[in-house]
């Protein structure tokens, strides 16, 4: 690859890239992130690879094998190009038969296409789905039109174009009055504006300044970040050149927790193509800029997201948060002005650069500007990764675009915000998504997680997870955190195993106030959400648990038996196999029991029987 | 008795163990019983020569009171054997035994043998002198005997009770009353004197303690003098932030103590000095005290500090070296390590590299060996606790070896919500072991996760780098069937 050494050298080669490739021409799409590779698409991969060339298609459809396309439930997804044919769910065995009829023929495999759970339509193509129709995909929709470790696929679908425009006709300052102007609000969690955070960052005084992408993402149901860090790469590095030349940078760093392997290896990927290309090292495009990028790999720990902890643990140290009477974009790495971005964040940025800041400011609500990715998991149909313009209604997220609940069961309350955030119940659902209106109702947009529950989910169940979740994770520094965390933990494990008593709930709600006030930093000072939110809304259940000991979604398992229903068993025995600690009895084609004592409610005999015949109570 | 005689074939004697060890087995004790007292009538000639030569004609009449302490030694003793033996013994002019020696008609014996059998010196066998010695000089002065005169033989503490056979306790206690007559054979009456005592204290160390004594002393109504080897009273409680268990502010309590000390009219403080020469006896000592010269009029010096501001020569704080861990690593092992730590790090030493090299070396190794960890410590030159902290913070390394296999299950709260839990319990129970924890076998490590990053697919298991969806309870056990036959 030669360096660019000018911004004409990159439209030359972009013009180069275009001509070069057949937009008609036939084109396999493939998905296979992280998602993908968990239902074999690695298998599915090798048998395309082999059968291609074997078919006598040398000169035929290309493979592209791309990122996560958002509808992970279905991955790995085949999208057939030109025609954009979509098949959900592909299996290693079904390639042969795409290549020879889809492919070959343009005949469309009807039983390989996409089935909508709630109407049974067939859908031929992505557009048309449910899932995808209300989606404004700006983001991740390239992630169908890229492979990851192809940064020509980057630079001919316009990539780069932002950074190159940026370098050679907006000054810095005006870079900052753009992204200013646009509204942008930080994707993490934390929705400050992004303008501002870069202007103060510029402003600060001392020398070197550091831009940095916080691709640490700990929140659990959140794995956004990862899709488009694995899925699009490009994108993320070039909103963090736009960022470093705006605020005076040259050196930045990514950070990117342990846990996502390959999105840490094909952002190392396009690091490697970007210098090469000359995107980062010296002298970018000519421009007398200087800017690179090195990478760190987190270590397994939540309170890394947080930024004094992520600089502390770059710099080698424990990740223990600070007080920030000072912040990071003042005194952050190694004391230094550094300016902290969410991934989605900066993937945002070219988009803006390129469309320009009226078209940006156009989309989403007065103070929630642009789209968001979601992560829409639970119990929805339809579970995945989608993108839509701020101020969509939840009512609209989960059942025009996720299809409502599943196995037809009543929708209870939906989580969002992760641990930092809170459930929001049924009669709240027409809000819109912004940053502003779910923090007005206890819970908060946060990096994008929505976790849908329904009557099975016991919210006491959900708050106790979420505060275990916090209490393993507390770096341990300030005390209301660590012990607050402990005690809420240790009452609603006594509510849920049936020693819940009269105070419980006052107790709760004293500490919840306690660590709100008095925690060191955001983990500690938002940990009492999902408690308080669950309270507030769902404050019957937890008095049933205390007072009735029972447990309405029949979850917390010492408020639980499990029972066979003598109508409907009919001896299969199938369940005695398979209980862990026998303690089923009864002979073939006989009504089984259930020995209360022996039984550990661990679900396998519910999950097994195919009639039905096991009650939970 | 030809005394000449006996005199070398004493000195020609093999010594039978001295003192000869009653504790050995009974035949063994026969045997020395048999020694001991074949030598016990050589011993007796030969002392009672040296007696005479030593008095002259004139013997000390020396009286000898067994007492039978009820049962306490008369059950284990033989006081008869013991009283008729004792009473051949040279020098021995009465001897008798009593139930209670120490009671009233106890004491009149003693008083009568002493007035009736004129006796010069009184031996009483009974119990530990710390109980009855005063009781008994008492005695002896009453009669007009010296009271240094009397001695006791400690025959139940150091003998009848600690010796449960008769045998054993009756020689014992039959040598030690011989033992204790032939001192009291040399006592000397002792009048005691009335010496001028000085009543002042010297407390030598002005740490806590001393300065705690010093205080105690000062505050009923004695001259103190303090000396303390610094320049400044406190010692390492000064030093402290906190005391155990009551988490007080260590200054906080000393310090009130230290006033008092410097303020206090019958503290007499000299910091900065020691003790040079000490001579004398209790109650009249003389002390020599060096003061280390200070090059500061202590009459004018208020403590400012000042001075310490502007001198230019400042004490750095003496930092131990690091040590040297290299040492006891083998070659091998330091030249995999070294190629790992040189990917990251030079010279100089680049601490903020130490996680990153931490990882590879966690995955070199399945683990982070405490080898490992001190070498990093000391390429890096960073502090081991320092490193263990590092280790011990971040949830991706372990101290522990991990299995051939590394089963992760994602506990975020989509798979959460889909019932990750009991995939996890069923795991446990399969494997027999906890979260956290690696089969003996070192075939299975399993660990939990928080969020995996694919939550649509809850819940998910991880092993190795296989992504497995969807994962059931009942799915488990094929699961590991699977890993278990697995090559490596």
């Amino acid at each position: 690859m030669k360096r660019l050494k000018k911004p004409e050298d990159l439209e030359n080669l972009r013009g180069k890239l275009i001509s070069k490739r057949d937009p008609s021409r036939p084109c396999i799409i493939l998905s296979s992130g992280t998602c993908g590779l968990a239902n074999r698409s690695d298998e599915v991969a090798s048998a395309f690879q082999e059968a291609i060339p074997k078919k006598g298609l040398n000169g035929g459809p290309d493979l592209r094998i791309t990122g996560c396309l958002g509808f992970c439930e279905r991955e790995p997804i085949v999208i057939i190009h030109p025609r954009r044919i979509f098949y959900p769910s592909v299996k290693p065995d079904d390639v042969s038969e795409i290549i020879n009829e889809t492919v070959l023929k343009d005949k469309v495999i009807d039983r390989l296409l996409y089935i909508d759970p709630v109407t049974g339509e067939k859908f031929l193509y992505e557009h048309e789905i449910p899932f995808y129709k209300k989606q404004q995909p700006l983001i991740f929709g390239h992630n169908s039109e890229v492979d990851p470790r192809s940064i020509d696929d980057y630079i001919r679908i316009g990539g780069y174009s932002a950074l190159s425009k940026t370098l050679s006709s907006i000054d810095s300052e005006e870079v900052i009055e753009i992204v200013k102007r646009s509204g942008l609000r930080g994707r993490g969690g934390g929705g400050f504006p992004t303008g501002v955070k870069w202007e103060s960052c510029c402003r600060a005084e001392g020398e070197p300044k550091y831009v940095m992408c916080n691709a640490d993402e700990g929140d659990p149901g959140a794995y956004m970040d990862r899709s488009v860090l694995e899925g699009n790469p490009h994108s993320v590095l070039e909103g963090m050149i736009v960022g470093a030349y705006a605020i005076g940078a040259h050196e930045g760093y990514m950070y990117v927790r342990e846990e996502y392997p390959l999105a840490c290896e094909h952002f190392s990927i396009a690091l490697e193509q970007a210098r090469e290309y000359g995107f980062l090292g010296r002298n970018i495009l000519g421009s007398g800029f200087d800017f690179d990028v090195k990478v760190n790999r987190g270590g397994g720990a939540f309170v890394c997201g947080e930024s004094t902890a992520l600089m502390a643990s770059i710099e080698g140290r424990v990740g223990e948060p600070r007080a920030k009477h000072v912040h990071t974009v003042e005194k952050g790495l190694w004391d230094k002005p550094s300016n902290l971005n969410n991934v989605e964040t900066w993937a945002n940025v070219p988009l803006i650069i390129n469309k320009g800041w009226r078209w940006y400011s156009q989309i989403g609500t007065e103070r929630s500007k642009g789209t968001k990715i979601f992560s829409l998991v639970g119990k929805v149909i339809n579970t995945g990764l989608i993108e839509v313009p701020m101020g969509i209604t939840l009512r609209e997220v989960i059942y025009d675009i996720g299809g409502g609940i599943k196995g037809g069961k009543g929708f209870k309350a939906v989580q969002t915000g992760g641990p930092s955030g809170g459930v929001i119940p049924e009669n709240l659902l027409d809000l819109p998504v912004d940053f502003d209106r779910l923090t007005e109702v206890g819970s908060m947009m946060g990096s994008g997680g929505m976790i849908v529950m329904d009557e099975d989910n016991c919210m006491i169940d959900i708050a106790k997870y979420f505060v275990n979740f916090l209490k393993d994770e507390s770096c341990g520094k300030c005390t209301p955190c660590r012990q607050g965390l402990i005690q809420m933990y240790e009452i609603l494990t006594d509510i849920t195993e049936g020693r819940g008593k009269e105070g419980d709930i006052e107790l709760l709600e004293e500490l919840a106030w306690v660590m709100s006030n008095s925690s060191l930093c955001a983990l500690g000072t938002s940990a009492a959400n999902p408690v308080l939110t669950t309270l507030k809304y769902f404050r019957n259940e937890y008095e049933v648990h205390i007072n009735e000991k029972r447990c309405p979604a029949r979850v917390c398992k010492a408020l639980v038996t499990y029972t066979i229903d003598e109508e409907n068993c009919n001896g299969c025995t199938l369940c005695l196999k398979r209980c862990p600690t026998d303690a089923i009895t009864g002979e073939p084609k006989q009504v089984h029991k259930i020995d209360g004592e022996k039984c550990i409610k661990c679900g396998i005999c519910y999950d097994t029987c195919k009639f039905e015949a096991v009650i939970v109570e | 008795m030809n005394y000449p005689l006996f005199l070398p074939l004493v000195y020609f004697l093999p010594q039978a163990g001295h003192p000869p060890n009653w504790h050995r087995s009974a035949a063994a004790t026969e045997k020395l019983n048999v020694v001991a007292f074949s030598l016990d009538v050589f011993e007796t000639h030969f002392i009672y020569f040296f007696a005479r030569l030593r008095s002259g004609d004139r013997m000390k009449k020396i009286g000898v009171f067994i007492c039978h302490c009820g049962i306490n030694i008369a059950n284990t003793v033989d006081v008869e054997k013991v009283t008729r033996e004792i009473a051949e013994y040279p020098g021995v002019a009465h001897a008798e035994n009593y139930t209670y020696m120490c009671s009233d008609p106890g004491q009149a014996l003693i008083a009568k043998a002493i007035k009736e059998k004129e006796l010069d010196a009184v031996v009483v066998a009974a119990c530990s002198p710390t109980l009855h010695e005063l009781t008994f000089r008492k005695v002896s002065r009453a009669t007009g005997l010296n009271p240094y005169q009397c001695e006791i033989a400690n025959i139940r503490e150091q003998c009848s009770w600690v010796h449960p056979e008769k045998h054993v306790a009756t020689s014992k206690a039959l040598r030690i009353i011989k033992t204790v007559v032939e001192k009291a054979r040399y006592n000397e009456s002792l009048d005691p004197i009335s010496v001028s005592l000085t009543k002042k204290a010297l407390v030598i160390g002005g740490g806590i303690a001393g300065i705690q004594a010093s205080l105690d002393i000062a505050n009923s109504g004695y001259e103190v003098v303090l000396v303390e080897r610094t320049p400044s009273i406190g010692g390492h409680m000064a030093q402290l932030s906190e005391t155990f268990p009551t988490l007080d502010c260590s200054q906080c309590i000393l310090t009130p103590r230290m006033v008092e000390v410097a303020q206090h009219p019958k503290i007499t403080l000299h910091t900065y000095s020691e003790i040079e020469d000490i001579s004398g006896y209790a109650g009249n000592f003389k002390i020599k005290i060096k003061k280390k010269p200070r090059y500061v009029d202590e009459d004018k010096c208020t403590s400012c500090g000042d001075c310490m501001i502007a001198c230019p020569v400042r004490n750095e704080p003496h930092v131990q070296p690091q040590p040297k861990y290299s040492s006891q690593i083998e070659k091998k092992e330091l030249g995999k390590l070294d190629a790992i730590i040189s990917k990251y790090s030079a010279s100089p030493p680049r601490k903020e590299m130490l996680i990153q090299i931490l990882q590879d070396v966690n995955s070199e190794y399945n683990y982070l060996p405490e080898h490992t960890l001190k070498y990093v410590s000391e390429k890096l030159e960073i502090p081991l606790t320092q490193v263990y902290h590092v280790a011990t913070f971040y949830t991706a390394f372990s101290l522990k070896p991990r299995g051939r296999h590394l089963i992760k299950v994602c506990m975020g709260t989509a798979c959460h919500t889909r019932g990750a839990l009991r995939v996890l319990e069923e795991l446990e129970r399969r494997l027999e072991i906890k979260a956290g924890e690696t089969t003996r076998d070192l075939e299975f490590t399993l660990e939990t996760v928080n969020c995996l990053g694919c939550c649509a697919l809850g819940p998910v298991v991880v092993v190795g780098n296989d992504y497995h969806a969807a994962m059931l309870p009942g799915q488990v056990d094929s699961l590991l069937e699977a890993y278990r036959s697995k090559e490596n």
